[in-house]
């Protein structure tokens, strides 16, 4: 009879989700066990039982970000191999913990899954690691959409999520979470830091024209640059909310070119970027003269695949940026040198803050002296270093914001690299203290450490 | 057959239910987990109501996704909005359900074939673009609608466990609803309309009303599927209202094997399977590997999976059916399905 | 917006010719292997981001216009060898089949090109003689001040006018021609007199994909060379075809036409773009049951 069976197994998990007994867990065949015994008692995945500890790198290994993705997921196989074996950031991340031997004494383990680029299928990929690999914490993703999915995810199963590529606002704005972290920056950062150089670089008396895609990061981008650049007296003459993943943006092109605007600010990101930064030039618009001024593209937030991508349509282009291949500071040297070393090419922003991240979460592991989720988020909030890049990094405890110096970096001409990886200059770096605002510009809610 | 059509029923729905309610128990067996098996029960619930529409009747809908998300946002408006409760959001996502299949039937019903399913993909298109633009502000656009509500029923949290036997017992109840639907005077009419809807219409039977009635129940469907699914999770993806929501349906059905009932659920659990399980040993890849499978199973098993077991049947000398296309559009035998047949699942 | 009224509507005209023009081309092969063969092909846009990918390898390595002879007949070729292979065991079954496997093809291509290539997009850099743009109030007399459009996209139209000319001339002034119009209004006639339908029917599928090929050439370096882009490109296409009739050659480029001229004088309200594409779909089926030029009987 089916009904018989049905019993004993319903209550075997559910005494596996409270996880008040134990006898049975041995049979348990795949991970998913948990301890009673610990001082702070059975949360989300904790305890870790046996010698290894599991994170779960979840990235898009399909659909359109898989490049990104699979940077990423080499700077998260360079931060294991350094948690277990040493060397990398460990030798100048400080102050640190980190014993290049494990983390408390369990060796690192890894697993890995594929978000799509589908916060549906990111959230699938997520609980498999969550649920049968039983991962102390996950981390990955290359947009707000899966991140901000992921995050709440991470609270509802208490186990943290530290994100990667994600920048808007809302990740640690609107949508913050007390289980997810950022160490990327946003798109109000892009605006600030990039508003000054504009008006010094083109002038103060100029006319822009934005087109946005039309999501909440390209919305709070077009906010954060309308908002800089007009500070710096520009005029924001119209801009046009364009449909994401469109191919071809000649409509409204057109509609710029028509206009006495003298300044295109594309508020895309990824293929969306490439395509309308390429059309745009296809256009002339970066060889014709508006109202007396050579006409100007600026690109508020950039990436080296972008860059790729756009070939030489990025020279001269101005945009904000996370990292750098050449960094010079101690932090960023450790990593590019090592990652170099081992994959035979510099690694992009997407795998430098991949690869922090992981570091940062273990660091805060082997501070709280457990991995008991409420006690690793209290040493991650407020946490302040320096050596993973330039500056000083201080995870903000209010947001579960990451604030550090950031880059304003520009587009070489192809006559001015000296490889295929070498496609961006640093024009600046911009102080952390010019980019920091109040914890309540973008009110949210962390949410409890404990589910009530 | 020695047995009476109710009995044959009986056996088939008590089997599927043992195959169903155990599934959290042997889905980890084979490398799964219990979320996983949420979702392929919810999946196939989708699929199975699909299988009403396209099985029943030879229409092939490129819309569905239009119900599965519709329900979704409206669960979701509820249950941020109105109450954690999931029965309020329940009733109201049936009631929104019912209009919106109705008025999208009304239109698209009027026409047939590729036309029927373009209209169907339309409409489903424009719901998809307006969630992502002129309703963003109430559907959260591209990040999706977020909340922080922890669903119950009668103040019982579902999550875990309890929302896997909710789906399980909606799967299993519209598996049994299905099986007396396809055998019942309206299902035979259903399956007169596919063979000769012309006909049909001339002896004064009102086929565009049948018609409308296999599509709403088919939505219904589509639709619990879409609460379901945020009853599992209290987030709404704009993937679901997506015209691949909808393509991912018609796979599912067609390598489960078309108007068979089960075979589009078992589509439904090889694909996500597949997409969670499998995949993570094939790595990087693992989609090409998928279109290759899809590709072979249209080409060489046009009746599915359950062709497949049909075939191996044949071979061992137990009889069974031929198929010689995924989605018969043209007659199909009639022929009763047998029960112990029909319960089959992969990996029981 | 500055400018006269006239400079803004003939601009738009323009975009709307040129965003048509892309569709055309593709829906153009669409829909001459469904009137003839009665093949459903969803690896259409597949087929135009191989050729898309095979244009920036031969321009990349020599020059565009090797590219512009090589890959079109490359592309014939994949044609050829796709009815051969594949296609021709799927005349006898139902066109929903005939959708699916072309649909399972057209994953299996993308994800074949992500494997070799990447899923990040490749530069396709203009020839230098289609780079800039043209000073189109030097032309047309109407226009007031400075009005510019890039000379690629002007080219784009011009190769699509182009293709659907070679088109016609072919279909109405050869034997070949004579044989493929005759085979696409009765296809069991022709069996009955005798003529391999069918054989002669595998170079339209070939024909097909050249003309995607030639879309691919051309539409590369607007609509970027990813992966991803055939699946994108697909679905309006395949909305062209539709609307524009089942296998109706004028009504594919009509509905071409429209749709390009809806996603132009939409630009402003960008938020409803989408949703107007698809209202013209459903308006136009509605009002008009098979298309605008589709015949009777034909896929309903």
């Amino acid at each position: 009879m089916p009904g018989k069976l049905i019993i004993p197994a319903a209550t075997r998990r559910r005494i596996l989700k409270t996880g008040t007994a134990l006898g049975g867990l041995a049979l348990a065949p795949l991970g998913f066990v948990r301890g009673a015994w610990a001082e702070e008692g059975p949360l989300g995945t904790f305890p870790v039982k046996g010698d290894t500890v599991k994170f779960g790198f979840c990235v898009p290994q399909t659909g359109a970000y898989a490049d990104e993705g699979a940077d990423e997921l080499r700077a998260y196989q360079l931060a294991v191999k350094h948690l277990n074996e040493g060397g990398g950031v460990l030798e100048t991340l400080k102050p640190s913990k980190l014993t290049g031997q494990g983390v408390l004494g369990k060796k690192v383990d890894y697993v890995t899954g594929d978000t799509q680029t589908n916060p549906d299928a990111a959230r699938t990929a997520a609980q498999r690691m969550i649920e049968r690999d039983g991962v102390i914490m996950f981390s990955g993703g290359s947009s707000s959409a899966v991140a901000i999915a992921q995050q709440y995810l991470a609270q509802e199963k208490s186990v943290v999520f530290m994100c990667a590529l994600t920048h808007s606002n809302d990740t640690t704005g609107k949508d913050r979470r007390r289980y997810g972290f950022r160490h990327f920056f946003n798109a109000y950062m892009s605006g600030v830091a990039l508003g000054p150089i504009l008006a010094e670089d083109y002038g103060k008396d100029r006319r822009a024209y934005h087109l946005t895609a039309d999501y909440t990061w390209g919305h709070t981008q077009y906010d954060s640059m309308k908002q800089a650049t007009e500070k710096q007296g520009w005029t924001t003459v119209n801009n046009i909310m364009t449909p994401l993943g469109s191919t071809d943006y000649s409509q409204f092109l057109t509609a710029v070119l028509n206009s006495d605007a003298d300044v295109l600010v594309l508020n895309h990101y990824g293929k969306d970027m490439v395509n309308s930064l390429t059309q745009a030039s296809q256009f002339g618009m970066r060889d014709i003269d508006k109202n007396g001024k050579k006409m100007q593209i600026v690109v508020p937030l950039y990436s080296e695949l972008m860059a790729k991508g756009a070939g030489d349509n990025i020279e001269g282009v101005l945009g904000t940026a996370n990292f750098n291949e050449k960094l010079d500071d101690a932090g960023s040297q450790a990593f590019i040198k090592t990652f170099t070393d081992e994959y035979g090419f510099p690694p992009s922003q997407a795998a430098h803050t991949a690869y922090v991240q992981t570091l940062l979460y273990a660091n805060a592991c082997e501070t709280a002296g457990t991995f008991y989720p409420p006690e690793v988020i209290k040493a991650l909030e407020g946490f302040e270093c320096e050596g993973i890049g330039p500056g000083k990094a201080l995870y903000r405890a209010e947001d579960h914001q990451n604030f550090h110096d950031i880059l304003v970096v520009k587009g070489k001409a192809p006559s001015e690299r000296k490889d295929q990886y070498d496609l961006l200059e640093i024009v600046k770096h911009v102080p952390r203290a010019e980019i920091e605002y109040p914890a309540d510009t973008f009110p949210g809610e962390l949410g409890p450490y404990k589910p009530a | 057959m020695g047995r009476s059509p109710f009995a044959a029923d009986l056996i088939a729905v008590g089997l599927f239910a043992a195959v169903v309610l155990t599934m959290p128990v042997w889905i980890v067996w084979i490398g799964g987990y219990e979320a996983l098996a949420t979702k392929i029960v919810i999946w196939a619930v989708f699929a199975l109501g699909f299988d009403i529409l396209l099985g029943f009747t030879g229409y092939l809908s490129f819309g569905h996704a239009a119900f599965f998300g519709t329900a979704a946002y409206t669960t979701g408006l509820c249950l941020k909005h109105l109450s954690a409760d999931i029965l309020p959001a329940f009733f109201i996502t049936g009631g929104v359900s019912l209009v919106v299949a109705f008025v999208i039937g009304l239109l698209t019903l009027r026409r047939s074939g590729i036309y029927f399913s373009i209209l169907t993909l339309a409409f489903a298109e424009m719901l998809h673009a307006a969630a992502l633009s002129i309703l963003q502000a109430y559907t959260g656009g591209d990040n999706g609608l977020t909340m922080h509500t922890k669903p119950e029923l009668l103040g019982i949290r579902m999550e875990g466990l309890n929302v896997f036997y909710l789906a399980a017992i909606v799967a299993i109840l519209g598996f049994f609803a299905a099986r007396q639907i396809k055998r019942s005077p309206f299902g035979l009419m259903l399956r007169a309309i596919k063979e000769n809807a012309m006909r049909l219409e001339y002896t004064g039977v009102n086929v565009w009303a049948y018609k409308m009635a296999a599509y709403m129940i088919s939505a219904m469907y589509a639709s619990l599927a879409g609460f379901l699914m945020v009853v599992l999770e209290p987030y709404v993806a704009t993937k679901f209202l997506h015209w691949s929501t909808s393509g991912e349906v018609v796979i599912m059905s067609v390598i489960g094997g078309v108007n068979t009932l089960i075979g589009p659920m078992i589509g439904a659990a090889f694909m996500l399977y597949f997409e969670n399980v499998i995949q993570a040993f094939i790595g990087e890849q693992w989609r090409l590997v998928l279109g290759l499978v899809f590709v072979l199973i249209v080409i060489f098993l046009p009746g599915g999976f359950v062709d497949g077991f049909n075939r191996i049947r044949r071979a061992v000398g137990l009889g069974g059916r031929e198929r010689h296309h995924n989605v018969p559009d043209a007659p199909a035998p009639v022929r009763e399905n047998r029960g112990d047949r029909a319960a089959r699942q992969p990996g029981e | 917006m500055s400018g006269s009224l006239v400079n803004a509507l003939t601009l738009q005209v323009i975009t709307g010719l040129q965003l048509g023009a892309i569709y055309a081309l593709i829906a153009l092969g669409l829909t001459l292997i469904f009137g003839t063969l009665g093949v459903v092909n969803f690896a259409h846009g597949a087929l135009y981001i191989l050729a898309s990918y095979a244009a920036v390898l031969v321009a990349g390595h020599t020059n565009f216009v090797l590219a512009v002879v090589l890959v079109p007949v490359f592309l014939f070729l994949v044609g050829i060898v796709m009815e051969r292979g594949l296609i021709r065991f799927f005349y006898d079954r139902p066109h929903t089949d005939q959708i699916l496997v072309t649909f399972g093809l057209a994953i299996v291509i993308q994800e074949a090109l992500k494997w070799a290539f990447g899923a990040n997009n490749i530069p396709f850099p203009l020839p230098p003689w289609g780079n800039g743009v043209v000073f189109l109030h030097e032309y047309l007399p109407f226009l007031e001040g400075f009005v510019v459009f890039p000379k690629w996209r002007l080219i784009l139209v011009g190769v699509s006018l182009l293709v659907v000319v070679g088109l016609f001339l072919l279909l109405q002034f050869t034997t070949f021609g004579l044989t493929v119009r005759a085979g696409m209004r009765e296809p069991d006639m022709m069996r009955f007199l005798g003529v391999d339908v069918t054989k002669r029917f595998a170079v339209v599928f070939g024909l097909g994909a050249l003309i995607a090929g030639v879309a691919g050439v051309f539409g590369g370096p607007i609509t970027q060379v990813s992966p991803e882009v055939g699946m994108a490109i697909l679905v309006p296409s395949f909305l062209v075809v539709v609307i524009g009739g089942m296998g109706s050659l004028p009504g594919a480029l009509v509905a071409a036409l429209i749709l390009g001229l809806a996603l132009s004088f939409s630009a402003e309200y960008a938020a409803v773009q989408q949703i107007v594409v698809y209202l013209i779909a459903v308006v136009v089926l509605l009002v008009r049951p098979r298309g605008l030029m589709g015949k009777k009987g034909v896929f309903e």
